[in-house]
């Protein structure tokens, strides 16, 4: 027996997707455009459409369909801005490392560090981004971005070198 | 020369676990792998934006929701705006053209056909408006006289039923009392009762009727008496002169003191009340007087 997929015209079906999706999307645009209002704009375009095809999309496609689409829409209107990154609230009390001398200062070094990402082209920005704030597997990375592991393998050295070259002046060993 | 120099997934692989241990090992001796390792647990310790899912999700609905309807309110606005158009346009197409007297005037009206009505006062004649030529009726209220075309099909709608006509000329007087007259040719009176009686005129022919009495006779004018400004009555009750008199003339009687049923024989002007009330009510010894408004004419013995 094969079980019927659910339709993404039943709206509870529809709200369930949005509220997967919609966060991880909207930050995946964010990290290439640099522009959160763009990014909202651009994945909240893509949903309504989404309802409109409801019929022809099933719901395990509707995944790739809406990163596809997302990318699609952004490369129609690119406009790369500095993507602005926050720290964890708690993080800043404890940060345990084993001797934190070699840091010339925390707070310079965290500055640096969100320069240096803003540096990185947004091919390997958004790689690394993925992977260190989002934390997803290269695996759903090469889903998202249409590239193979090994593609990402790349972009992430690429975007570690790059990041080390322009930091490594500021961390004592 | 380090592996992470070299190898241009290395480092990637390292984020990932995917080294292998000799490769891991040699990696942690290097003096770099210090810095990577800050890099990683700091980058790890950033956040992206705040997103609000349920916001977005209620901006989307509202969208949705909003913009369909606006859509159905425009389809049901074209299909209420072509239904209009369509029972409009029906009704246009089958509307008709009204042609009214008013008290004590006359008009003459052309068909498309070429046929002439002769519309007598206080009288109102209709037709369709259009496609009148496959279907040539008139509906007549009052009095007029038709002069019509030689064709087939030309009939006449009175309260007392359908005169059909070939071509003739023939006058009709619906009112208080009907009559059909034939001055030319032949008309075909059908009376709409149960019985659906024919008469057949021909001319010099007439048709009175007056509350299902039937009276035919025959007559000597060659056109209507309206036609020459006149009504001409003979041995016809006194009620009927009166209506007759207040189609051409703008008055009231108020007769309850005399006795209507009386018969009258004679006739009066169209163009001149005080004759034609002397001319009516003089003869039967009626006397009358005229209210200050010049409307109500107060009748007694």
């Amino acid at each position: 027996m094969i079980k019927k997929e659910p339709s993404i015209c039943e709206e509870e079906n529809y709200n369930q997707l949005f509220r997967n999706l919609y966060e991880p999307v909207t930050k995946y645009i964010y990290y290439k455009c640099g522009s959160l209002q763009q990014a909202e704009d651009i994945v909240q375009n893509v949903f309504i459409k989404l309802w409109k095809l409801c019929a022809t999309v099933t719901f395990s496609k509707a995944k790739s369909y809406i990163y596809t689409a997302c990318n699609n829409l952004f490369l129609n209107e690119v406009a790369h801005q500095k993507v602005v990154l926050k720290h964890q609230q708690s993080v800043l009390e404890h940060t345990d490392y084993e001797s934190p001398d070699f840091l010339i200062e925390v707070d310079e070094f965290r500055v640096q560090l969100k320069n240096a990402i803003n540096s990185l082209s947004v091919k390997e920005r958004e790689v690394f981004l993925l992977s260190r704030i989002e934390k997803k597997t290269y695996k759903e990375i090469a889903e998202i971005t249409g590239l193979t592991v090994k593609a990402i393998e790349r972009r992430m050295s690429i975007a570690l070198k790059a990041i080390k070259e322009l930091l490594g002046k500021h961390i004592k060993i | 020369m380090n592996n992470y120099e070299t190898d241009d997934t290395f480092l990637g692989r390292w984020i990932s676990g995917e080294l292998s241990k000799e490769e891991r090992i040699a990696f942690e001796k290097t003096k770099e792998f210090k810095q990577f390792t800050i890099i990683n647990s700091e980058a790890q310790l950033l956040e992206g934006p705040t997103i609000d899912t349920e916001a977005a999700l209620l901006k989307i609905k509202q969208q949705l929701y909003t913009k369909p309807k606006v859509i159905r309110l425009k389809q049901i606005m074209r299909m209420a705006s072509a239904a209009i158009i369509v029972i409009s346009l029906g009704l246009f197409l089958n509307s008709s053209k009204t042609y009214t007297t008013a008290i004590g005037e006359t008009q003459t009206v052309t068909l498309a056909d070429g046929s002439i009505i002769n519309l007598n006062a206080n009288s109102s004649v209709s037709h369709k408006r259009f496609f009148w030529d496959t279907n040539k009726g008139v509906t007549l209220n009052g009095e007029a006289y038709f002069t019509i075309t030689k064709g087939n099909g030309f009939t006449v709608q009175t309260s007392i039923g359908i005169v059909q006509v070939l071509g003739t000329q023939f006058n009709i007087k619906d009112q208080s009392t009907f009559s059909l007259k034939c001055f030319e040719g032949e008309v075909q009176l059908t009376v709409a009762d149960s019985r659906k009686k024919r008469y057949r005129l021909t001319k010099s022919m007439q048709v009175n009727i007056d509350e299902n009495i039937v009276q035919e006779s025959v007559f000597s004018e060659q056109i209507p008496d309206w036609k020459n400004g006149v009504s001409v009555f003979k041995n016809q009750s006194l009620s009927i002169v009166l209506d007759e008199l207040m189609n051409y003339y703008p008055i009231e009687f108020e007769s309850e003191n005399i006795n209507t049923n009386r018969l009258f024989s004679g006739r009066f002007t169209h163009d001149n009340l005080k004759t034609a009330l002397q001319a009516t009510l003089v003869p039967m010894g009626v006397q009358y007087q005229i209210s200050n408004n010049n409307e109500t004419i107060i009748l007694s013995e």
